[in-house]
């Protein structure tokens, strides 16, 4: 017995249909695209990023004042990063040592880098701490930009 | 009467049947290559059950193994990678060549040139895919994405295997590209990307280790390559085996060829913008990203147009669907290929990749698109080159349903139960709960997700078992053998 199988063939041209569906779906991008041409990107996340220390140079307190304008701790720490409340303590005093109780046992095992690793969050040393509402940013940002952001914190 | 074999003569002996070492049959590199897909098949679904699995009990090994300082490393980042690899480049990549060695040959009526090179790409292929998988779990994988962290080295062994199978396709089915086959488009794109890509890995990697390169140049360009393997190559082979195997299914032409032709132009269009989409650095002008995220969008379009296509191809079939066949298998690749297209479309704008980004959603879409879409189209083209290719018939509908029914269900509840706990871990992220509390308070939909993915890993079994009966229990079939007299009068 052989098997009969048909030939793909090309019959007819493009449906009328189909081609007023094809530029509708284009107009529409076109216009989503034509409303979307400004604004910036976040950081890129590196795949397999770990606390390293930097490998270009002393982390840019420039750069990390643009990032924590980007990450939104204004929001909460208030405009001037002055704290609002207990709940969201000051930002300005960090040189001077924990700005939280929950902070106290890690800034006195790790008294250089706290801060950097309480704003990246998914490292071991901050597990089992409340972080009362403060995001992981680790899980968006490499630890140069981290350590960057604290180079402008500690500066305030 | 008894028969002293010392006595046999020559001519009482059947004749010996002289075996090449490289293979040059007809069909033999796509026998090949459909061999080599289920066993990657059954290897990748393995290793992704324990990446799963190291989702939920944290597990590193490191073992040092005594030369140049180095050690095997076993940690999530590895496996994961090891199992994006032998996903795309081992079962589905190999899928993709097979059915590449099997259309050429039917659509032009003529044999494929140089078979024997093509089974040497194979070789190629498969050798340097498995020294790569195993140099993940010993260099250091840097900033790449999963598809480009093997070695320079193994991504130039996969360049020269593409290579050697773009060559020989274009110089079988060239010819042939004029007389729209649409198929045969798709395919030829879908490997230009591929060599295309892969090159630019192995030129990447070569650079970077003689010359250095920053880690963020290298890891945007990777994760271009990889968004662009996947839309160029499997999305493209996907669109070429569904357009190829259900108007056979179904015993009947394409329904439309316009529409054919409109699908291929706008994803020929689309699905290399689309990879732009994926540069979201601050480095990288916005405009640029906003245009990949529009084209990734958009490739909803294409998608819906091939769905429409490939329905009122099958209409008047519809009982086809309800077995375990071809058609059963293209339905539904096609049910996943748009609703994989729409997740793609809704995680592509912004405020959902803040909220999902970097979590358990990824790899759900990953799944439904590579098992659920990739997987079930090349399981499509299994079902139908099988007795082809071995020229044998074996009536195993058992294992049939087996790979459809615990591929779908298996892919289906994986992809789900990722997905939710995706947007569950955003959601308690955003909520600033520890790492730790996250990881507890996911775990079932992880659970969920090893459970579904054992269903699927189960399928490569059955794709093995169905090949190995078909080979040794199946009734030999005549089907026409390509670039034979007898095959142009079948229409094969």
């Amino acid at each position: 017995m052989t098997v009969h199988t048909p030939i793909e063939t090309r019959s007819g041209g493009i449906p009328r249909w189909a081609l007023a569906l094809t530029a509708f779906v284009l107009l529409v991008g076109g216009v989503y695209l034509a409303s979307n041409l400004t604004g910036e990107n976040p950081p890129f996340a590196m795949p397999g990023a770990t606390h390293a220390p930097p490998t270009n140079g002393d982390p840019d307190p420039a750069v990390g004042e643009a990032l924590v304008a980007q990450a939104g701790c204004a929001a909460c720490h208030g405009a001037d990063l002055g704290g609002q409340g207990a709940a969201f303590p000051t930002l300005l005093e960090l040189e001077s040592g924990p700005i939280s109780e929950n902070l106290e046992d890690l800034a006195a095992e790790h008294p250089d880098d706290w801060v950097a690793l309480w704003i990246d969050g998914t490292t071991p040393e901050t597990e089992g701490i409340d972080r009362a509402g403060m995001p992981a940013f680790g899980t968006q940002y490499s630890p140069e930009q981290i350590d960057a952001m604290v180079a402008y914190l500690r500066g305030l | 009467m008894t028969v002293n074999p010392k006595k046999m003569r020559p001519y009482d002996q059947p004749p010996k049947r002289r075996r090449r070492l490289i293979p040059d049959g007809p069909d033999s590199a796509a026998t090949g290559f459909l061999v080599a897909a289920a066993l990657w098949l059954a290897i990748a679904t393995g290793i992704g059950a324990l990446a799963l699995a190291l989702r939920m009990v944290t597990f590193e090994i490191s073992y040092p193994l005594g030369v140049f300082d180095l050690s095997f490393e076993l940690d999530q980042r590895r496996v994961d990678a090891a199992f994006v690899n032998a996903t795309v480049f081992g079962w589905l990549s190999n899928a993709g060549f097979a059915a590449v060695a099997f259309m050429a040959p039917r659509l032009t009526g003529r044999r494929i040139v140089a078979e024997k090179l093509l089974n040497v790409g194979m070789a190629i292929w498969n050798l340097s895919l498995a020294g790569g998988i195993a140099a993940l779990y010993v260099f250091d994988l840097g900033a790449n994405a999963p598809l480009t962290a093997m070695p320079w080295l193994i991504d130039g062994g996969l360049a020269t295997g593409a290579l050697v199978v773009t060559g020989v396709f274009l110089a079988t089915g060239g010819v042939a590209l004029a007389s729209g086959y649409i198929s045969l488009w798709f395919a030829g794109i879908a490997l230009l990307g591929l060599l295309g890509m892969t090159s630019l890995s192995a030129g990447l990697g070569l650079f970077e280790t003689f010359f250095g390169l920053e880690q963020l140049p290298v890891a945007l360009a990777s994760i271009f390559i990889e968004r662009a393997i996947v839309v160029m190559w499997l999305l493209g082979m996907t669109y070429a085996i569904l357009h190829y195997v259900v108007p056979r299914a179904a015993g009947g032409p394409l329904a439309s060829g316009g529409l054919a032709l409109l699908t291929w132009l706008t994803w020929l269009v689309l699905a290399p913008a689309s990879a732009l989409g994926v540069l979201l650095d601050s480095s990288v002008p916005f405009f640029v990203t906003s245009a990949g995220a529009v084209a990734t969008m958009l490739l909803l379009l294409p998608a819906s147009l091939a769905a429409v296509n490939l329905s009122l191809t099958m209409s008047g079939r519809w009982s086809l669907l309800f077995g375990t066949g071809t058609a059963a298998f293209a339905a539904v690749a096609i049910a996943f290929l748009l609703a994989t297209s729409l997740l793609e479309a809704i995680g592509s704008l912004r405020a959902v990749h803040v909220a999902v980004g970097v979590t358990d959603w990824e790899l759900g879409v990953f799944l439904w698109a590579a098992y659920g879409t990739f997987t079930m189209a090349a399981l499509a083209f299994a079902d139908h080159a099988t007795p082809r290719v071995l020229r044998r018939s074996w009536g195993g509908s058992a294992l049939a349903g087996a790979q459809l029914w615990l591929t779908f269900g298996g892919a289906t509840i994986a992809g789900l139960a990722l997905m939710f706990g995706g947007m569950a871990e955003g959601a308690l992220r955003s909520q600033g709960v520890a790492p730790d509390a996250i990881r507890e308070g996911v775990i079932v939909y992880r659970a969920f997700g090893l459970l579904g993915f054992g269903m699927v890993a189960l399928t490569g079994l059955a794709l093995l078992g169905s090949l190995f009966f078909t080979y040794t229990s199946g009734e030999p079939a005549d089907y026409a053998v390509p670039g034979q007299p007898a095959a142009a009068a079948a229409g094969h």
